[in-house]
């Protein structure tokens, strides 16, 4: 089976990560994003994963040659010279996703986080027998999103309300699809949209299928749902796999520590907090709703919320970092400083405090 | 006055409550006067200055806070200082000079005399800048004779940069100048004929015979007339309307500790004793882990147990305050009793417990309350 990412562009809702990688590369609970779907690809059985993708391919190919042969799955990119939209990629990337199978192919949206069930998602799609299935998840505020209206027993896809102001339903498309290659017949290359023009004529036709996704999703573009989505994937892992979590006394609920990072005495840590590869986390720290990237140093009474702490950066003794503070790479916070929901960019040392949120260049 | 040996009285006046109204939430709890400024109450610095004073007799705090709130601190300081100090109660207020007056039997008794220039008094002046100037009493001495030649309280335009402290040496002499604008008072209230001196003075016309101030009533009218001479000190001088400066003036006592009595300063590298840095004043009686680091600019009150990890940084911490470990308190006074929770950071505070994990900015916060969400820039009743 082959799959396609659709990694798109620069994820300029994540700067200032997104300055030093690309966003698929940056790190969620302790795994680059894209590795998270490129894992669960290969454990059912995908064998080439396609990233569909608008700028630095070297960067993401260097940096996944290594996981390729780790993983076993080959990977490659297309690259669009002009931004396609959510459909056009499929059409670029036509010779790779078709062989003599006559599978169907998974396309997933680079910037969701879920359980994917993509097992059931191929036991439903041949269930169903219709050309294409997409996943889709309950949400709160449906009028935000575009509406997926299906018929509620068989999932067979009715129509798509983009931002209704009148409630049609509460499920909205969760970036996942399973596609048979007669799809990509139906698709131009040229830019178009996969959920505006694509699934609405294969809706017509009574061939679109959806399927509830089961367990959390969250589409993890922008800090704050980066940090809801950390919270709901530790969630899923307490259930899922429990043991990968930390546990003692200086820990609070569900927290990810690498085994290459130290932690010091009398720190309290957690809840819903990922701490990467060799960090050190001095005496005295207290870290919840984080995430702390690899190689930084937290030193000792150091205090920090609800922020994302970026690699190799450096947060000083008493300092207070929160409130969807966002380190950059490097960043290095001055002794008794705290930082109100700053935004700071790479390469970056704060000597004065940041007391309301605003980005420091 | 035909002593031989000067006898020296010294007289502070502390005001009353309804002068306090700026320095709340603290002055809530204790008189503004004996709000802890270097680990001692305020007054204690103006009281043991006066306590070098060569023949000193005896030392009175006059004002309307009601006197058992004084009588403690007036019965510990006579002993400690080996000075009587009493606290002479107004029944209501007088004004600077008419509180004086209104003791003058008590204050004369002990025969205090004064003359160095042969005048009725010294008031002590420091130059401060002149955008500053106009909210203090302005006034212009003879470079020469340092005779007090104009005086003018917070004038609106410029007159000059030298001001006046508050800080006077008075013959007893005073006692007949205030009594002069009384009876000028009276007079004034008996006689519907107004000279044109008078004429001038419409805006105090209708205060009581007995409301007398130095500043306006008997500074302005004896500058010139060779009664009041000037002093100018080059020390540091600060007037403490708001808890905001008290801080500042904590600091300024506890730097001048470093010079008078550095014994009374805390020190410590972290090892046995807290990390100190600059000027700190840790009370005896509290406790203070050794990986605490504190400073510069603390003082710290009687049993305040300061925690483990927890960092203080330019603050008064007053009594039975307790800060748990790896707190954060800067540039604030945190009050009585407070207790402020773990990972903390207070930046302005009183007499409130503050959870663990909480914020306090730039706030107010008056007593009894319980914090258990982030403030900023906010007055929490």
């Amino acid at each position: 089976m082959k799959a396609l990412i659709l990694v798109g562009g620069f994820g300029t809702r994540l700067r200032p990560l997104t300055l030093s990688v690309p966003k698929p590369l940056v790190d969620f609970a302790n795994k680059p994003m894209i590795l998270h779907q490129i894992e669960a690809l290969k454990a059912i059985g995908v064998s080439e994963v396609v990233l569909a993708i608008n700028y630095q391919p070297e960067v993401m190919l260097n940096f996944l040659k290594d996981f390729e042969a780790k993983l076993g799955i080959k990977i490659t990119c297309s690259q669009e010279t002009e931004p396609l939209g959510t459909a056009g990629p499929l059409a670029l990337a036509r010779d790779k996703l078709i062989d003599d199978s006559g599978e169907p192919f998974f396309v997933l949206n680079s910037d969701v986080i879920s359980e994917y069930p993509l097992k059931e998602m191929i036991e439903f799609h041949k269930s169903h027998g219709g050309e294409a299935s997409i996943m889709v998840t309950k949400v709160d505020e449906p009028s935000k999103y575009g509406v997926v209206v299906m018929e509620e027993s068989t999932g067979q896809v009715e129509r798509f309300v983009e931002k209704p102001k009148l409630f049609v339903g509460n499920k909205i498309n969760a970036g996942i699809y399973l596609l048979n290659p007669s799809v990509l017949d139906r698709i131009e290359l040229r830019p178009t949209s996969i959920e505006k023009e694509v699934f609405p004529k294969i809706a017509a036709q009574k061939q679109l299928y959806g399927m509830v996704l089961p367990g959390f999703w969250m589409d993890i573009g922008q800090p704050r749902d980066y940090i809801t989505g950390l919270r709901l994937y530790l969630d899923s892992l307490r259930k899922k796999s429990p043991s990968k979590l930390s546990t003692g006394p200086h820990i609070v609920g569900n927290v990810l520590v690498d085994e290459t990072s130290k932690i010091g005495e009398g720190c309290l840590i957690g809840p819903d907090v990922a701490i990467g590869p060799g960090c050190v986390v001095e005496a005295g720290v207290r870290l919840s709703r984080c995430t702390v990237m690899r190689g930084v140093r937290i030193k000792k009474h150091a205090c920090i919320s609800s922020s994302i702490i970026g690699w190799h950066s450096t947060v000083g003794q008493w300092a207070r970092v929160e409130n969807m503070t966002i380190l950059g790479e490097d960043v290095h916070v001055c002794d008794e400083i705290y930082s109100n929901g700053g935004v700071v960019l790479p390469h970056k040392e704060i000597k004065s405090s940041i007391l309301k949120p605003e980005i420091v260049m | 006055m035909g002593s031989s040996e000067e006898r020296v009285v010294a007289v502070i006046m502390v005001g009353g409550p309804t002068k306090g109204t700026r320095f709340r939430p603290l002055s809530l709890n204790i008189p503004k006067p004996l709000f802890p400024l270097a680990g001692q109450p305020m007054v204690h610095h103006p009281i043991s200055a006066c306590k070098r004073i060569p023949n000193l007799a005896q030392i009175y705090l006059i004002g309307f806070y009601e006197e058992r709130e004084f009588t403690l601190y007036v019965s510990s300081i006579s002993n400690e200082l080996r000075v009587p100090v009493r606290y002479l109660r107004e029944d209501k207020p007088h004004g600077s000079a008419g509180g004086l007056y209104n003791f003058r039997d008590l204050i004369l008794e002990d025969n205090p005399a004064h003359r160095r220039y042969g005048g009725i008094g010294t008031i002590l002046v420091i130059k401060v800048s002149a955008e500053s100037a106009n909210q203090f009493g302005e006034l212009v001495a003879d470079p020469v004779t340092n005779e007090l030649l104009h005086y003018t309280e917070k004038p609106e335009t410029f007159v000059s940069d030298r001001i006046n402290c508050g800080v006077y040496i008075f013959t007893p002499d005073i006692f007949n100048a205030i009594q002069g604008v009384s009876t000028q008072r009276k007079d004034r209230a008996n006689l519907s004929r107004m000279s044109s001196f008078e004429a001038l003075q419409l805006a105090t016309r209708s205060l009581p015979s007995d409301f007398v101030r130095l500043d306006q009533d008997i500074l302005s009218p004896l500058a010139g007339k060779k009664q009041l001479y000037t002093y100018e000190t080059m020390d540091f001088w600060e007037q403490i309307k708001t808890p905001g400066m008290s801080l500042k003036c904590s600091g300024l006592y506890l730097a001048q500790f470093r010079f008078t009595s550095p014994h009374v300063l805390a020190s410590g590298d972290g090892t046995k004793n807290a990390s100190i840095i600059g000027d700190v004043f840790i009370h005896p009686s509290a406790k203070v882990h050794p990986t605490a680091k504190i400073g510069p600019n603390v003082s710290i009150s009687a049993n305040a147990r300061i925690g483990p990890g927890v960092r203080l940084i330019s603050c008064i911490i007053l009594d039975d305050v307790e800060i748990k470990e790896n707190a954060v308190v800067m540039h604030a006074i945190v009050g009585w009793k407070s207790s402020i929770g773990r990972w903390s950071r207070v930046q302005a505070s009183e007499a409130v417990t503050v959870e663990d994990e909480v914020v306090v900015i730039n706030s107010i916060v008056l007593p009894n309350k319980t914090l258990n969400i982030s403030v900023q820039e906010e007055i929490l009743l």
